[in-house]
């Protein structure tokens, strides 16, 4: 664990008896986008302001770089400036009386360094953001896209050791966001910079992380690479935060080797092969799947890995079709192409994919 | 580069970054229980001792009970409550008719309306109550030889020494300028979108101010309201200069009285003040009572926001020249008679064969005592003003700030106790505390102890000023420039101090005006040595030196104007910079 960059262990924080931070857990590697993603009031601002040094844990220790900011039981606490992290603030905070240039020179003049230094390394961080020009333009003439860009340019002129994202894109249009987000990532990449990114907005999240832990309640839920959260989200709080999910519940049946799941007297769903041996024979459990994986066929098709549902209702959404069907006690919202289509009332098949299944207890 | 990996010392302790805050906070405490609760509590304390000041106390009843046989002490009371009551409603009414007016609908002219304000809020009291008299005394008022030369009446038409000169002539003065000046944001940030939503259900203009804005707006109207009846009762100059001669006393000139006797009859005066005190406090919680929770109906968010403005069609034309008349008729006509006033040689006597003179200048400036005055009077309000922007902005930075000191709702009470404490109470109070205090000769009767009590007196404002500024400024510019590696005290010289500046500026720019104008605390507390032109004023309206009391009152009048130019100059270059910043 030594290759680490940060290491953040079991911090809790309380606010006047409210526990924010419940426990979380993590670590962040050289150069890898780590984000915290949940919903608003989960905690994750919270404990990115831990990272940063705006609060102080409860208990818990944080370790940058092997050099501890962070630990209450040692008695040992860094404050903000002395971290050397770098942070961009969901308002940007770009200070109104400065110009651009003296905004993001500021960083460089606490640290006293020369003039001509901060000339130049100001000249390449606005230049890597795309901000050459406007250099003496007054910080509050700018566009929120730009303002971003100051921001950013600000949170990296001194090459901190993490970089904390606080929701950045929250404040943007939808089309500047995408564009935005394309171009933090590439950034990151290039100066290969180890992030720490908030959000609520799963999408975000995806497109932009190595790993997401996701956050509940004060504590992490599931940290993983996105392809697996998304696909095997390991409690149903994750499955739902990250997109719709069809849930069925049913009966672990194991007969031999393979192990199944038996969905009523509907039809049985094969069980991915690295987790048969977690369940016992008759565990009732939650089989989790995401819509576009489930696939719907006719009735009389035959082969595994089928349930039996009934067309309720059938709602035109241009490029597909949505069906909600009634299978297994549950109303299921379940996309399908339009090349087949099942008249409402009409029974069907679900066709689940072993491999895109999560069996939750 | 890379950050040195050495663990810091466990000698710094987790709480070490809020230590500074922390200190700050029991500072605060330890300046506010020192400053206004002593004063307090030494007046109620005082009121029982019946021995008088210097030497050993005495305790026991008879000042209450004289005090309150006096059949003047209670006509007293009431007479403020009365003069307060009903000056609020006319007063009320106008100013947030021209709040709304500026802010929301399509007057023209509406920023100019709104600078007028300012300036007039800055015309101290004094000075104008004085042209008040030149205007309307019932033996040389030239309204009055007016209205008689012209055979309409056979006596005067006006007597400003009554109750409804009183209330008169507090339509043109500083409260009700400050009343639009308080109210026209609140109105702007109301936005249209209410008003829009009224219209488009089908309500006209004045059903949807009548039914729609004003509701909405209630809580803070009402809070206004209750503020500037407390004010009110406080009222001082302009009833010591109008009621006095007509021998109607309010609670704050009748405590000048019993002070002012030979001997002073200081038990009496703090037995006054204590009732009095007792009864503002009682109202004071009364209102925070009901003003708690009351937030919800600050529904002004920055959601769907639209500055639309009500359209008021050929009624605008109305509006404006109501209001410069207004403004004509309370601010330009007395100001215009004050300066005519100071040039003439026996004021009111137009037929004299050489009536204008610059005989009461000329004397004022050669007058060693107005030179001398002059020097402590700026010298007072310079001190007041740096006072209060070092003080109230550590207190606003407590107060505004996200971390909440536990300790807030005790400084914030201690932050309102002077608007609830009347000037000449609280001069009474500090008096009471320089007298028996060892540092007696650095406080009593100097310029410091002047300008410490000025200050105490300017806590609500200034601090609410400086709590509102760093509330807005929001937390993040003040955490981003920590995170970036600036230690806090940088991050104070280079991010707060600078975007605070503007609020500073005008904190100062008050605080300097009532330093120069204020003369219920200076009165009890001033000696010849530092005696300020508010007080020369006072005396020269006294002995009947009108015309060169309107020189004097004129001459303040002009400093303060000067110092606003000045301030705003400073203010605007910072205001222009920072214009669509959070800043205004």
């Amino acid at each position: 664990m030594s290759s680490d960059l940060l290491q953040f262990t079991n911090v809790v924080k309380d606010f006047g008896g409210n526990r924010v931070v419940d426990g979380i857990d993590f670590t962040v590697a050289e150069g890898e986008f780590f984000t915290l993603l949940g919903p608003s009031g989960c905690g994750k601002t919270t404990t990115l302001r831990l990272l940063a040094g705006l609060e102080v844990p409860n208990a818990g220790e944080i370790v940058l770089q092997g050099r501890c900011l962070a630990a209450p039981a040692k008695g040992v606490w860094v404050p903000p400036d002395k971290r050397n992290v770098g942070m961009m603030f969901q308002s940007y905070a770009i200070w109104p009386h400065l110009t651009v240039f003296e905004n993001v020179a500021f960083p460089l003049r606490v640290r006293r360094e020369a003039e001509d230094v901060i000339r130049r390394r100001v000249g390449e961080a606005l230049e890597l953001v795309g901000l050459e020009g406007l250099v003496e333009r007054g910080a509050t003439q700018l566009s929120g896209g730009q303002q971003q860009r100051v921001a950013l340019a600000r949170s990296i002129v001194y090459t901190p050791s993490l970089l904390l994202l606080d929701e950045p894109l929250s404040n943007l249009d939808v089309k500047l966001r995408e564009q935005m987000r394309t171009e933090l990532r590439a950034l990151q990449l290039r100066l290969n910079l180890a992030v720490v990114y908030v959000t609520h907005d799963q999408g975000e999240a995806m497109a932009l992380s190595d790993r997401i832990a996701v956050v509940n309640e004060g504590r992490l839920e599931q940290v993983g690479t996105p392809a697996e959260v998304y696909e095997h989200p390991s409690t149903r709080f994750v499955g739902d935060f990250l997109g719709r999910t069809v849930v069925v519940r049913g009966t672990v049946r194991k007969d031999g080797g393979r192990s199944r799941v038996a969905i009523g007297d509907k039809g049985e769903v094969g069980m991915p092969a690295d987790v048969g041996d977690q369940f016992q024979d008759g565990d009732s459990v939650r089989v989790l799947a995401r819509p576009e994986d489930v696939t719907l066929e006719r009735a009389d098709a035959a082969g595994p890995n089928r349930i039996t549902g009934t067309v309720e209702a059938i709602t035109y959404m241009g490029d597909h079709l949505e069906y909600t069907v009634q299978a297994a006690g549950r109303s299921l919202a379940l996309a399908a192409g339009k090349k087949d289509r099942y008249a409402v009332g009409s029974e069907i098949k679900l066709v689940f994919d072993p491999a895109n299944i999560t069996i939750l207890r | 580069m890379s950050a040195p990996s050495l663990p810091i010392s466990g000698a710094a302790g987790p709480q070490s970054g809020i230590a500074g805050f922390r200190f700050t906070e029991m500072l605060a405490l330890l300046f506010f229980g020192v400053v206004m609760v002593l004063p307090v509590l030494s007046l109620l304390v005082s009121s029982f001792n019946v021995a008088p000041p210097g030497q050993p106390a005495v305790y026991g009843f008879s000042n209450w009970i004289e005090a309150f046989s006096d059949s003047n002490t209670l006509s007293s009371l009431w007479t403020s409550f009365a003069l307060s009551t009903v000056r609020l409603i006319p007063s009320m009414t106008l100013a947030v008719l021209v709040a709304w007016l500026i802010a929301r609908t399509d007057m023209p002219g509406g920023n100019v309306v709104e600078v007028l304000c300012w300036f007039a809020f800055f015309v101290p009291d004094f000075p104008l109550t004085l042209a008040w008299i030149l205007l309307l005394d019932p033996h040389f008022g030239f309204l009055n030889s007016m209205a008689k030369s012209l055979h309409l009446v056979d006596g005067p038409l006006f007597n400003p020494y009554s109750f409804w000169g009183i209330v008169w002539v507090h339509l043109g003065t500083g409260g009700i300028w400050f009343k639009v000046i308080l109210l026209t944001p609140l109105f702007r940030r109301l936005g249209a979108t209410l008003e829009e939503a009224a219209r488009v259900a089908g309500a006209d203009t004045m059903t949807t101010l009548r039914r729609i804005t004003i509701p909405v707006m209630a809580p803070m109207i009402l809070a206004i309201a209750v503020l500037s009846f407390i004010r009110g009762l406080e009222s001082f100059n302009t009833e010591l200069l109008l009621g006095v001669p007509a021998d109607i006393y309010v609670y704050g000139t009748r405590i000048y009285d019993y002070i002012q006797d030979e001997p002073p009859e200081y038990g009496q005066a703090t037995a006054l003040g204590s009732v009095f005190f007792v009864i503002l406090a009682v109202i004071a919680i009364f209102y925070r009572r009901f003003f708690k929770g009351e937030r919800k109906f600050a529904v002004i968010t920055g959601q769907g926001y639209s500055t639309a403005r009500i359209g008021l069609g050929r009624w605008r034309y109305v509006a404006l020249g109501g209001f410069i008349v207004w403004f004509l008729v309370m601010m330009v006509m007395p100001l215009v008679f004050l300066i005519i006033g100071s040039f003439m040689r026996r004021y009111g006597f137009f037929n004299l064969s050489d009536p204008f003179t610059l005989h009461h200048w000329k004397s004022l400036f050669t007058d060693p005592i107005f030179l001398g005055s002059l020097k402590n009077s700026l010298m007072i309000a310079g001190a007041t003003a740096l006072l209060g922007v070092l003080l109230y902005s550590a207190v606003g930075y407590l107060l505004g700030s996200p971390r909440k000191p536990k300790s807030g709702p005790v400084i914030e009470f201690f932050c309102w106790l002077p608007w609830v404490i009347p000037g000449i109470l609280l001069g009474l109070g500090v008096l009471w505390i320089f007298l028996s205090t060892p540092l007696s000769t650095v406080l009593y009767g100097t310029i410091l102890g002047i300008a410490l009590a000025l200050t105490i007196q300017d806590s609500p404002v200034s601090t609410q000023a400086f709590k509102a500024g760093f509330l807005q400024l929001g937390q993040d510019l003040e955490e981003s420039a920590r995170v970036t590696g600036a230690s806090w005290f940088y991050t104070y010289r280079r991010i707060l101090l600078p975007l605070i500046a503007p609020v500073a500026m005008t904190v100062a720019m008050l605080n300097f005006g009532s330093a120069m104008t204020t003369i219920s605390i200076p009165v009890l507390l001033y000696s010849a040595q530092s005696r300020p032109l508010s007080i020369l004023l006072l005396e020269y309206s006294y002995t009947g030196e009108l015309e060169r009391a309107a020189a004097l009152g004129l001459l303040i009048t002009v400093i303060i104007c000067t110092m606003i130019i000045i301030g705003r100059r400073f203010g605007l270059l910072q205001m222009t910079r920072s214009e669509e910043g959070p800043v205004r």
